[in-house]
C-alpha cells in the first residue's frame, strides 16, 4: 500500500514532470505572497518585505531543490541529464567518436559471430519440453567411448532400467529413396528411424495427426506409417494438410503419413534435420549393416540411445544403474559385450566429446574473438583516455564548483556506455554478416545429398551475449580513464587546457593498453598463420594422388529393395558396362573414398594380430576399414609399397585378404615387412588375414587428421551393399556422365545415382574451400587485431608529440638536432613494442600448444610461423612510431615556443 | 538573523502530523499554526516546511489536494491519511516515553545517578 502508494507519485514525478514542477512552483509562491502581505502589513516597504521573505525562507530554488530530493527520483534524473550531456559532447567529437563505435562493433561483432557457433555447436539446448532432463547413453569400449547400443540392447535398457520416464532409440539419419506416389521416380531424402515412444518421450506433440503409437513399433514389418519434418513437409506438399492419411513410397515400400512433426522440432541433432521418421520395427526396408539383423543381433550396434531423466533422481544415480547393467550385460553375453562398459552423459558432455572437432574450433574461434575484442577495448579506452585528458579542465571547473568525484566518474562512464551501446548494435550487425557469411558456405562445407544445414543464428541468446559484452567493454573501457581524469590537479587544471596527473605513473595506463595491443594482435596473427599451415600440412601432406580426371557415383541398391544377390550382380555388371563406356579409362567400386562422405562412415574392424602381445586389459584392437575392389589401387593411382594389390583370385572360397596402410605396418610391425604377416578377426582365435600388401597413408576422414591405421578389404570377400562407384576418364570426367547415366539406365531406371560430382570438386570443397572459411575467419581477426593496435601505437606516439611540441622546441632551440628529437619521441614506443611482442609470443606459443592438442596435433613450434609474424609485426609497429615522431622533428622551434 | 533552535531530529514530522490532523491546511496555514501553538520557542525555518511535507506525502502519511481558499486563491492543502493517523498515534507515543525519561533525568539531584 505504502509502496503503491509512493510509486505513484515517483511514476507522476518522473511523467508528469513539468506539471508537478508547476505545482511546487505555485505553492512556493503562494507561501511567499502571503509572507510578503504579513511583512507589508507590519509595516514594511514591498521591496523589504520580499527580502525578509526569502531570508526566512532560506531562498526559493534552495527549497525546491529540497523537495526535489524527497521525490527518489534523483537517480533517473540526473541520468537522463548524463545521456543528453553525453550525446552533446560525444557529437562535439564526432570523428572520434565513429572510429570508437566502429572499433567496438568489430570486436563486439566477431565475438558475437562466433559465440552463435559455439552456442549452436555446444549450448543450444534440445528443442524439446524441459531439454535438460534428457540424458544420452553410451555404449563405450576401449577404442570407443561413445558407441552406439544394439536393438536388443536398447530394449533391454529401457525395460531394465528405472531412473527414466522413458527410453527412446533412433538410427543415424539415412538416405532413403522417396516417392509421392507409386509412378514418380524415387529422390533421395533424409529419413530416421525412431522407436516407438520417441516423440512421446521427447515431449514433442505434433503439429497436425499424430505420433506414434507404442503398439506400431511391436511388430516387424506390420505398421508402414510415416511422421514427416515440418520443413520437408512444407517443401514437398506445399503445407498441405490432407497429406494426413496419404500413402507415400519409402524405398520401394508403401507408408501411410500419420503425422507433421512441429516447427519448434526439427530433429535432436546440431546439423541434420530429418525430412521423415519412421517406426524401428520398419527397418528392414531401410538400410543397415547387411551382414546382421538389426533386430534380432546383440552385437548390431546401430541405434543411438537417449532417456530422460526421472525427477528426483540424480545422474549419479542414473549411472550408477547403467554401470550395473552393463556389467550384467557382459557376464551374460560374454562373446558380444566382452570388455564393454555404458556411460550417462548430458548433451553437454556429448557435444564436448574428444572425439569431435567442430565444437574446438568453435571454442577456439570464441578465445580469438574475445582477442580481438580486447584489442579494440583497449584501443577504444586509450582514446577516451586521452579525449578525457584533454577536457580537464572542464572536469577540474566542475569538480570546483561542487560536482562530487562519484557524480563525474558517472557522467564520463554514461559515455563509454553510450559508446558501447552504439558499438553494441554495429557489432551485432557485422555479427549478423558473418554468419550469413557462414551460410553461404553451407553448401560447400557440408557436402550431402540429406537434409544438413549449419545451425548457426543469431538468435536470442546470442544477441543478449553481444549487449552483456558491450556492458562489460563500457566498463572495460570507460573506468580507467574516468578514474585518471577525475584526479586530476585542481588548481593546474583550471590554468591549463590540458594537465597531468604528476610523477611517473601519468602514461603508466596507456602503456599498459599499447603493450596488451601489441602482444594480442601479434598472437592473433600468429594463429591465423598456424591455422593456414596447419591445413596446407594436414592436406597437402597425404593426399597427393592424382585428382583430376575423377567422376564419383554412389548407388544403395537397398534403396529398391534388392536382395544381397540381385546387388551383386548389379555391380558387377556396372563396372564392366562403366569399364566399356566412351571415354572410361577404369572404373572402380568402394564403400566410401579418401576425405570420405559424411554420410557414409568407414566401418571399424576388431581384430588380433598374430603373434603380437596385447596388453593384459584389451581383447582386441579396432582399425577403420573400406572396403574396395580390385582395381581400387589402380584407378586411384594409389602406390603399393610393399606386396600386391586385390586380384580376381580373391574370392569368398579363397583364404581372407587385406592391404594395410603404411602407418598400420609400422604401428604393430616395426622392425619387419608386414605382408605375409596375418590378423585374426575379433580375437586371437578368430578368422585369419593374411596381409598381402601395404599402401601409403592418405587423410582417411578430415583434413586435419592425425596419420591414423587404416586397412582395406576386398569387396569379394567382404560384400556391401552401399558403394561408391568412381571411374577415371581419359578427358573431361564430367563428359562421362552421361555414358554413366545410360549404364545405369539400363541396368535399373529406378535406382537413384547419389552424391555425382567430380572428385576434384569434392576434394577442393572439402579440404580446401571449407577449411578457407576457418583460415579466413581468423585471418580476418589477424588482421583487424593487427590494424587496432597499429591505430593505438600510432595515436600514443602522435599525442605524445603533440603534447611535447612545447618541449621539443626548447630542446632544439638549445641545440638537439633531429635524430636526438626522433630517439626521444621513438623510444618509449619501441621499448613498448618490445615488451609486447615479447609478451606476443609467449600468448602465441600458448595459443599453438592449444591448436595442437585440440585441432592439428602436429607437435612441434612452427618455427617458420613465428619468422614471419614477428618480423613483419615489428617493421609496422615500427613505421606506427616513426611516422608521428618524424613529424616532430619537423617543427620548427619557433613556432614551437608560442605553441601553447 | 537568529537561528532557531534546531528541532530534534523527526520532531518536525511529529508536530506537522499533529497539526493536519486538527483539520486539512494548506502550506502557509500550517506556518502560521506552528507559529502559533509553539510561540517563539519552536522556530521552523519557513523553507524547511516544505521539503518536510513532501516527505510526509511520499511516505503516505499525508496527501494534498488542490482547494480553493476563502480568499478564492488556489492552494494545495494537506490532510492526514489513515496510515498517517496510525504513524501520529506511535510517534506520539514515542515522544512522550522519551520526553518522560528524559525529564526524569533532568530531575534527577545531583548525587542520585547511582541510584537511578
Amino acid at each position: 500500500m505504502r509502496i503503491a502508494h509512493s510509486t505513484r507519485l515517483k511514476l507522476r514525478s518522473i511523467f508528469q514532470g513539468r506539471k508537478v514542477e508547476s505545482e511546487l512552483d505555485e505553492e512556493l509562491q503562494f507561501h511567499l505572497e502571503n509572507k510578503i502581505a504579513e511583512g507589508v502589513g507590519a509595516g514594511l516597504s514591498e521591496k523589504a518585505a520580499r527580502q525578509a521573505a526569502m531570508r526566512a525562507m532560506d531562498g526559493l530554488e534552495q527549497q525546491k531543490e529540497r523537495v526535489r530530493d524527497t521525490r527518489g527520483i534523483h537517480w533517473l534524473t540526473d541520468f537522463t541529464d548524463d545521456v543528453r550531456y553525453a550525446i552533446r559532447s560525444l557529437h562535439r567529437t564526432i570523428g572520434l567518436t565513429a572510429f570508437v563505435v566502429l572499433t567496438l562493433a568489430v570486436g563486439i561483432g566477431m565475438v558475437s559471430a562466433t559465440f552463435s557457433m559455439l552456442d549452436a555447436l555446444i549450448f543450444r539446448p534440445y528443442p524439446v519440453p524441459h531439454p535438460g532432463s534428457v540424458l544420452t547413453l553410451v555404449s563405450t569400449t576401449h577404442d570407443n567411448s561413445y558407441d552406439d547400443f544394439s536393438y536388443r540392447e536398447y530394449l533391454d535398457l529401457r525395460d531394465k532400467t528405472t531412473s527414466y520416464d522413458g527410453v527412446i532409440a533412433y538410427a543415424d539419419m539415412q538416405a532413403v529413396g522417396f516417392s509421392a506416389n507409386p509412378a514418380a521416380t524415387p529422390r533421395v531424402r533424409g529419413g530416421m528411424l525412431v522407436s516407438g515412444n520417441f516423440f512421446q518421450v521427447l515431449g514433442v506433440e505434433p503439429r497436425i495427426g499424430r505420433s506414434f503409437r507404442a503398439d506400431e513399433d511391436q511388430v516387424p514389418g506390420r505398421d508402414a506409417v510415416v511422421v514427416l519434418g515440418p520443413d520437408f513437409w512444407r517443401h514437398e506438399f506445399a503445407g498441405d494438410p490432407s497429406v494426413l492419411g496419404r500413402k507415400v513410397r519409402l524405398n520401394g515400400v508403401d507408408f501411410t503419413v500419420i503425422g507433421i512433426a512441429p516447427d519448434s522440432f526439427p530433429g535432436l541433432q546440431i546439423f541434420g534435420h530429418p525430412d521423415f521418421y519412421m517406426p524401428m520395427a520398419m527397418v528392414r526396408s531401410f538400410s543397415t549393416n547387411p551382414q546382421k539383423n538389426f533386430l534380432e543381433d546383440r552385437d548390431d550396434r546401430e541405434v543411438n540411445v537417449k532417456a530422460r531423466l526421472k525427477p528426483g533422481v540424480t545422474l549419479q544415480q542414473a549411472r550408477n544403474e547403467l554401470a550395473v547393467l552393463a556389467k550384467n550385460f557382459e557376464s551374460e553375453y560374454p562373446q558380444l559385450n566382452r570388455a564393454r562398459g555404458a556411460a550417462v552423459h548430458s548433451s553437454f558432455e556429448m557435444r564436448t566429446r574428444a572425439d569431435d572437432v567442430n565444437w574446438k574450433f568453435g571454442v577456439i574461434f570464441v578465445i580469438l574473438a574475445l582477442s580481438v575484442l580486447l584489442v579494440a577495448c583497449t584501443n577504444v579506452a586509450g582514446l577516451l583516455l586521452s579525449r578525457a585528458r584533454s577536457r580537464t579542465r572542464e572536469i577540474a571547473v566542475r569538480l570546483a564548483i561542487g560536482a562530487g568525484r562519484f557524480r563525474i566518474i558517472r557522467l564520463l562512464l554514461t559515455e563509454s556506455l553510450i559508446l558501447a551501446l552504439l558499438g553494441g548494435l554495429g557489432g551485432i550487425v557485422i555479427g549478423y554478416g558473418i554468419v550469413q557469411w557462414f551460410h553461404s558456405y553451407q553448401s560447400v562445407i557440408l557436402m550431402s545429398d540429406l537434409p544438413v544445414a549449419i545451425p548457426f543464428q543469431m538468435d536470442v541468446r546470442a544477441l543478449l551475449a553481444s549487449l552483456a559484452l558491450a556492458l562489460l567493454s563500457a566498463l572495460l573501457c570507460g573506468l580507467a580513464p574516468a578514474l585518471q581524469s577525475t584526479r586530476a590537479d585542481l588548481v593546474n587544471g583550471l590554468k591549463s587546457a590540458d594537465v597531468d596527473v604528476p610523477g611517473r605513473k601519468r602514461l603508466w595506463g596507456r602503456n599498459v593498453l599499447v603493450v596488451a595491443q601489441v602482444a594480442a594482435s601479434l598472437m592473433l596473427l600468429t594463429a591465423a598463420f598456424l591455422m593456414v599451415r596447419g591445413f596446407q600440412h594436414g592436406v597437402l601432406e597425404s593426399t597427393n594422388f592424382p585428382k583430376d580426371h575423377l567422376l564419383l557415383a554412389s548407388f544403395d541398391p537397398r534403396l529398391i529393395q534388392y536382395n544381397p544377390s540381385q546387388t551383386k550382380q548389379f555391380y558387377k555388371l556396372l563396372t564392366e558396362r562403366v569399364r566399356s563406356a566412351p571415354g572410361v579409362q577404369d572404373a572402380t567400386l568402394t564403400q566410401n573414398i579418401p576425405l570420405g562422405f559424411d554420410d557414409y562412415e568407414f566401418e571399424p574392424l576388431a581384430f588380433v594380430p598374430e603373434n603380437f602381445q596385447m596388453p593384459r586389459d584389451r581383447q582386441n584392437f579396432s582399425v577403420l576399414t573400406d572396403t574396395v575392389d580390385e582395381a581400387y589401387f589402380r584407378t586411384m593411382q594409389l602406390p603399393i609399397l610393399h606386396g600386391r594389390v586385390f586380384r580376381e583370385s580373391d574370392t569368398s572360397e579363397t583364404p581372407r585378404v587385406a592391404i594395410v596402410n603404411e602407418q598400420f605396418a609400422k604401428h604393430y610391425w616395426p622392425n619387419a615387412d608386414a605382408v605375409g604377416k596375418r590378423i585374426r578377426l575379433d580375437s586371437a582365435d578368430g578368422t585369419p588375414v593374411e596381409i598381402v600388401g601395404v599402401t601409403q597413408t592418405l587423410k582417411y576422414q578430415a583434413t586435419v587428421e592425425t596419420p591414423m591405421d587404416f586397412l582395406y578389404l576386398p569387396l569379394a570377400q567382404h560384400p556391401v551393399t552401399r558403394m561408391t562407384l568412381t571411374l577415371r576418364s581419359a578427358g573431361d570426367p564430367l563428359q562421362s556422365l552421361g555414358p554413366l547415366k545410360d549404364v545405369v539406365r539400363s541396368l535399373d531406371p529406378n535406382l537413384p545415382m547419389l552424391l555425382t560430382r567430380t572428385y576434384e570438386d569434392y576434394y577442393i570443397n572439402k579440404a580446401v574451400k571449407g577449411p578457407s572459411v576457418a583460415i579466413n575467419l581468423v585471418g580476418a581477426m589477424g588482421v583487424v587485431g593487427m590494424l587496432l593496435a597499429v591505430a593505438g601505437l600510432y595515436g600514443l606516439v602522435a599525442y605524445n608529440v603533440s603534447r611535447r611540441t612545447r618541449e621539443i622546441g626548447i630542446r632544439m632551440a638549445i641545440g638537439a638536432n633531429r635524430s636526438d628529437v626522433l630517439r626521444l619521441m621513438m623510444g618509449k614506443g619501441l621499448i613498448l613494442v618490445g615488451i609486447g611482442i615479447a609478451l606476443g609470443l609467449g600468448m602465441g606459443f600458448a595459443v599453438e600448444r592449444l591448436m595442437n592438442a585440440m585441432l592439428f596435433d602436429s607437435g612441434g613450434v612452427d618455427v617458420l610461423a613465428y619468422a614471419t609474424v614477428v618480423p613483419a609485426m615489428l617493421l609496422i609497429t615500427v613505421l606506427a612510431t616513426y611516422l608521428p615522431a618524424r613529424k616532430a622533428t619537423q617543427i620548427a622551434p619557433t613556432q614551437a615556443l608560442r605553441y601553447e | 538573523m537568529s537561528k532557531p533552535t534546531d528541532l530534534v531530529q523527526g520532531t518536525l514530522d511529529l508536530l506537522l502530523l499533529k497539526i493536519l490532523a486538527l483539520e486539512p491546511l494548506h502550506g502557509w496555514a500550517i506556518s502560521l499554526r506552528l507559529r502559533a501553538i509553539s510561540g517563539d520557542v519552536l522556530q521552523v525555518s519557513e523553507g524547511s516546511l516544505y521539503p518536510a511535507l513532501h516527505k510526509l506525502e511520499q511516505e503516505g502519511w499525508i496527501t494534498a489536494e488542490w482547494k480553493q481558499t476563502e480568499n478564492n486563491r488556489r492552494a494545495k492543502f494537506y490532510s492526514l491519511t489513515r496510515m498517517g493517523r496510525q504513524q501520529l498515534e506511535s510517534e506520539a507515543a514515542n515522544w512522550h516515553r522519551l520526553s518522560t525519561a528524559i525529564s526524569q533525568i533532568v530531575q534527577l539531584a545531583e548525587g542520585q545517578t547511582s541510584e537511578a
